[in-house]
C-alpha cells in the first residue's frame, strides 16, 4: 500500500519521506548513470583521448549528467531528491570502471585497428 | 513526463551519429596512415559531432529511464480517503442471501 516511511529531523520540523518513491528515484538515477558511463566511455574512446584528458572527460560527463537530471526535475529538485550533492557523487567510482572499460575498448576498435 | 516516440527517436539519431563519428575517426586515422603523418588530434568537426551526439543520447536515455516520484509521504497520503483504511480484503463478502431473495 504505502511502503515504509523514512523521517528526517530538519530545523525542528519532521519531514516524512515515502520509501518507495525514494527507491524509485534512485533506480532511475542509477540507470541514467550506468548508461552515461558506457556512452561517455565510448565517446572518449572514439575521440582518441588518452591519459588525463580521458579522466577529465569523465568528470565533464558526470557534471553534464548532474545538470541534465536537475533540468529534468525542473528546478524543484527538493521535491524528488533528499540531497543534491549526493546526486552528483554517488556511484562515481563504480561508473568510472564502466567508463574505462568502454574507453579502452572503443579506443582499440577505432584508433589501433 | 513519460517517454514519447520523440525521445526514442532522439536516442536512435544520437546512436547513429555516434556510429558515424566512429567511422569518420577511423577513416581519418587511415588517411593519416596512408599519407604518413603523425596523429595529433582529431579534426574539430568530428570532436564536436561526438560530444553533441553524446548529449543527445543522454537526453533520450534519461527520459526512457522513467519518471521521478515525489518523495514527500504527504503527497501519497493526500489521494487516499478514510474509506481506504477501512477496506480489508479478507473481510469482503461476495456470497450472501440477497442473491436467493432476488431470484
Amino acid at each position: 500500500m504505502l511502503g515504509k516511511i523514512k523521517t528526517k529531523q530538519e530545523k525542528g520540523e519532521i519531514i516524512a519521506y515515502s520509501e518507495s518513491a525514494v527507491v524509485n528515484n534512485a533506480a532511475v538515477v542509477e540507470y541514467c548513470r550506468i548508461s552515461m558511463a558506457a556512452l561517455s566511455g565510448s565517446t572518449a574512446g572514439l575521440l582518441g583521448l588518452t591519459g588525463l584528458y580521458g579522466f577529465g572527460f569523465y568528470i565533464f560527463a558526470v557534471f553534464g549528467l548532474w545538470a541534465m537530471l536537475l533540468l529534468k526535475a525542473g528546478g524543484q529538485w527538493k521535491k524528488y531528491f533528499i540531497s543534491r550533492r549526493n546526486l552528483l557523487t554517488s556511484g562515481f567510482f563504480g561508473g568510472l570502471f564502466t567508463y574505462v572499460l568502454f574507453w579502452t575498448f572503443l579506443y582499440g576498435m577505432v584508433h589501433v585497428y | 513526463m513519460p517517454a514519447t516516440a520523440l525521445h526514442k527517436f532522439i536516442t536512435f539519431i544520437g546512436l547513429m551519429s555516434i556510429l558515424h563519428t566512429a567511422y569518420s575517426a577511423a577513416q581519418h586515422r587511415s588517411y593519416l596512415r596512408i599519407t604518413e603523418q603523425e596523429f595529433i588530434a582529431l579534426p574539430i568537426d568530428i570532436l564536436i559531432q561526438g560530444i553533441i551526439s553524446l548529449f543527445m543520447v543522454m537526453y533520450g536515455v534519461m527520459y526512457i529511464a522513467g519518471d521521478f516520484k515525489e518523495i514527500r509521504a504527504v503527497v501519497d497520503l493526500e489521494n487516499k480517503s478514510w474509506e481506504t483504511l477501512r477496506n480489508l480484503p479478507s473481510f469482503q463478502i461476495f456470497n450472501h442471501r440477497g442473491k436467493s431473495l432476488a431470484s
